[in-house]
């Protein structure tokens, strides 16, 4: 895993609500994950935190990241977010990652 | 008008810059700047300006150097320090004058008063278009959702303003040109090695070329890199095409293979090169996933059954197959560029990659080169979200791989045509022409007739603007203001360019930029559009600190970023993380893990296949009506082999009516032994429906017209190559 990628998760742990559970996500809306993603994530990451994008990780690693989102460190700023959104942007981060067949691009 | 790109520059020190450019090429060395004022004292200064630009005659945008007296641009030359180019410009970007000073030029915008195609305008004030634009823009969003509107625009420095503005504006449905060009060999590469790579030709030894024509569909720097390797490299060229096309011509040797037989040559060659034991075995169990699937699968295609489908003598793709393999690495299977061929043309690039897989020449030199490093960023923003809108684009789910940027021009067409899951009823285009590039026109005519709203943005009334409800001229290349481009250059280099205007603007002519900021302050949109280009320049180039100043000062900016061994500590953006010969995704999705063969159709009797493609001198249906381009080629012609000639009663120069299922044509017959008996060859352009271009009316037969809309089944790319035609004398 790239510095990048470590960078991210422990920025990452700072982003998601303490919805502590067991590795339940997928088959969210990719759309609106990108657009909750934006909104939620890209407000530090790029400018105060980590470069990211859905390609900085492989798909087995976003899904490791969101196995126990409790554990991510930034989700004290992420409290009150639905489940269902969470979902959404985890969905955009796998379906878009490096080994996904159509990587996202940056912005 | 800006002036950043201005340089000074007399004959002397030009010509002493082409030296060191020369030198730089052939050495590798860095350039320097050009010194303009060294020469001074012996030379009087020229009567003219020199400003930096970059062409736009097609996709290559390589550096020029424009001539400017008195405001009007008199000449383009080359950048010398242009290395993508290797210093050179085309006949095609040497004519990009005639593109500007084109009295056919769109002057104002128009508003279609007649019946959809009639061709009655009425000119109307910048304001009045503006206000008209997103008036219809918001009644198609209330009405139909925002998804209700469709975006397309073509390869260009602005276009990313196109698909900033739909996704700001909420619509998912955005098509470019790719669908109807390339994106099968993306689908096929990327699914192999994980990314999208360039061919180190200049290094290479051993070069098969089946699919493209790189010494007439130019592509730099391969073009100019295979002749290099091949006059001083002693690179051998192969080349497989139905046609005695002038890289054929070239070439070391030239298979005229049946079309649609690509992937079984391939095949045979992967036989030859396992059943052999001719590769690197140790880095193929540390690169690559799947050796055992791939030798299992290849030993049923033997060279002779190949021989059978192909027409290449079976004695010959065993040889070639050593041959290859005995120069590996720096061997290939050039990937092409254009593969809008064939149903099944994912898994005909695929077969491509993979014997390039085996060959073991990725990330090294003579190989496949991963992209460098260019360091351009990209400008973010935050688009807001459309509760109203359905889940998905109008093609999604159409193609098992489509690609979410660009779509499939024809599935999405089809998908209109049905108002199927959702309704589209507007459409805004930019510089790209589907009424002339898209099989079926017939199909795209009744696309625009179910429009309530069409709004054009190009130079000229193209036919796709001859179709729209609203037409905006914008500028070219040489009077506009564009955001910074990175291109990739094989092993020539990584670099970013940019464009300021080198003369003023001419008639009303306006940037797709501004077009595009000012319907989105109408829309209330603005917040999106609050910058302008050298802000949004900035931004690109913040992570490049020196960049602007090399642009001022070279024309362009060089990152000396890897080149080879990139992958040395990199995973492969693949399932496996390797290179996949067997692909577990495919498998997946229920599709072939490795391409299995499938024998084209049939060619039913007394009909023929239609291929299509250019040559180096015009760029499809763009540059037709290019006064200086016109010149060498005034019209598109049908190649007719004499023994079908014969057979048909047709002489070399006789009009003949071409038909297919879809459509007809007339069209000059050039009798050549250049194509093979069953296949027929037309460029692509002509026969155009718009009474606005005034060099080529009554000139040639448009494929459009003629072609049918089967499409690539993995990725929705237009297969271009799947009509039969009949040819018969004209009767007059």
């Amino acid at each position: 895993m790239n510095r990048k990628a470590i960078t991210f998760i422990g920025a990452l742990l700072i982003t998601i609500s303490a919805v502590s559970m067991a590795f339940a996500f997928g088959g969210g809306n990719a759309r609106k994950g990108k657009f909750l993603y934006r909104k939620n994530c890209r407000s530090c990451h790029g400018k105060t935190a980590s470069d990211l994008s859905p390609a900085s990780m492989v798909q087995a690693d976003w899904k490791a990241t969101f196995e126990d989102v409790s554990k991510i460190p930034c989700n004290k700023d992420w409290q009150g977010l639905p489940e269902k959104d969470i979902n959404d942007i985890f969905t955009y981060l796998h379906d878009y990652a490096k080994d996904s067949p159509t990587p996202a691009k940056c912005s | 008008m800006q002036n950043q790109n201005k340089v000074k520059l007399s004959r002397r020190d030009f010509f002493k810059a082409s030296g060191l450019a020369a030198a730089g090429i052939s050495g590798g060395g860095l350039l320097g700047g050009l010194t303009p004022a060294r020469a001074k004292g012996a030379t009087p200064p020229p009567m003219w300006e020199s400003r930096y630009s970059a062409c736009d005659m097609c996709f290559n945008k390589c550096g020029l150097i424009a001539r400017v007296e008195k405001g009007v641009v008199t000449k383009l030359d080359p950048n010398p320090k242009f290395l993508k180019s290797r210093g050179m410009l085309c006949a095609r970007g040497n004519a990009g004058i005639a593109q500007v000073y084109d009295p056919d030029r769109l002057k104002h915008p128009l508003l279609r008063k007649g019946a959809r195609g009639e061709g009655k305008w009425q000119r109307i004030p910048w304001d009045e278009a503006i206000d008209m634009a997103a008036q219809k823009m918001q009644e198609i969003r209330k009405k139909h959702s925002p998804c209700g509107h469709l975006f397309t625009a073509g390869a260009d420095l602005q276009s990313q303003f196109v698909g900033r503005f739909a996704e700001v504006y909420g619509s998912y449905n955005v098509t470019s040109h790719e669908s109807l060009c390339l994106l099968s060999g993306t689908r096929g590469f990327l699914d192999t090695f994980g990314e999208v790579p360039f061919a180190d030709l200049l290094n290479s030894k051993y070069v098969i070329m089946a699919g493209a024509n790189r010494f007439e569909a130019l592509v730099t720097p391969d073009s100019i890199d295979l002749m290099t390797a091949m006059r001083e490299n002693g690179l051998k060229l192969v080349v497989l095409d139905p046609r005695y096309t002038k890289t054929a011509a070239l070439a070391h040797e030239w298979y005229p293979i049946r079309p649609g037989t690509d992937m079984i040559f391939m095949l045979a060659l992967m036989h030859v090169i396992i059943d052999e034991k001719l590769f690197d075995r140790q880095w193929i169990e540390e690169k690559t996933y799947g050796i055992e699937q791939l030798s299992e699968h290849v030993k049923q295609y033997t060279p002779q059954y190949a021989a059978q489908e192909c027409g290449v003598p079976a004695e010959d793709i065993a040889r070639i197959a050593r041959e290859l393999a005995a120069d590996a690495p720096r061997s290939m299977v050039y990937p092409g560029r254009r593969s809008s061929d064939y149903e099944n043309s994912s898994q005909i690039r695929r077969s491509f990659a993979l014997v390039n897989g085996l060959l073991g020449n990725w990330d090294k030199p003579g190989g496949l080169l991963a992209a460098r490093a260019v360091g351009l960023k990209g400008v973010p923003y935050d688009p807001p979200w459309y509760d109203e809108n359905p889940d998905d684009r109008i093609d999604a789910h159409a193609a098992p791989a489509l690609f979410e940027h660009d779509g499939s021009f024809v599935l999405t067409r089809e998908a209109v045509l049905k108002g199927e899951p959702y309704p589209i009823k507007g459409w805004f285009i930019y510089k790209t022409n589907p009424m002339v590039n898209a099989p079926n026109r017939k199909k795209t005519i009744q696309m625009m007739e179910q429009m309530d709203f069409v709004t054009v943005v190009d130079i000229t009334m193209s036919d796709t603007a001859w179709m729209a409800d609203l037409v905006l001229p914008s500028q070219s290349y040489l009077e506009r203001q564009d955001p910074c481009s990175g291109l990739q250059g094989s092993v020539a280099c990584a670099c970013v360019i940019k464009r300021d205007p080198v003369i003023d603007p001419l008639y009303e002519s306006r940037p797709v930029f501004n077009i595009l900021k000012d319907i989105a302050g109408k829309l209330e949109l603005g917040e999106y559009f609050d910058f302008n280009i050298p802000g949004y320049r900035k931004q690109q180039l913040r992570d490049l600190p020196d960049a602007e100043a090399a642009m001022d000062r070279d024309g362009v900016y060089y990152n000396p970023s890897k080149v080879y061994g990139i992958y040395e500590d990199r995973i492969y953006k693949t399932t496996s993380h390797k290179i996949e010969l067997y692909n577990q995704r495919y498998e997946q999705m229920g599709l072939d893990p490795l391409p299995v063969y499938t024998p084209p159709q049939k060619i039913p009797e007394s009909r023929f296949r239609l291929v299509v493609g250019r040559n180096a001198y015009f760029t499809h249906g763009s540059t037709c009506n290019n006064a200086l381009l016109h010149e060498l080629t005034p019209e598109n012609v049908l190649w007719l082999n004499p023994d079908a000639a014969k057979i048909l009663g047709v002489r070399d120069g006789e009009t003949v009516e071409v038909s297919s299922s879809v459509g007809r044509g007339e069209i000059k017959a050039k009798v050549t032994e250049a194509i093979r008996k069953d296949t027929v060859f037309m460029y692509t352009g002509f026969g155009p429906l718009s009474k606005g271009l005034s060099l080529i009316q009554n000139s040639g037969a448009s494929i459009a017209a003629l072609l049918e809309d089967q499409h690539d089944a993995i990725s929705g790319n237009a297969a271009m190559h799947e009509t039969f035609v009949t040819v018969t004398r004209k009767v007059a």
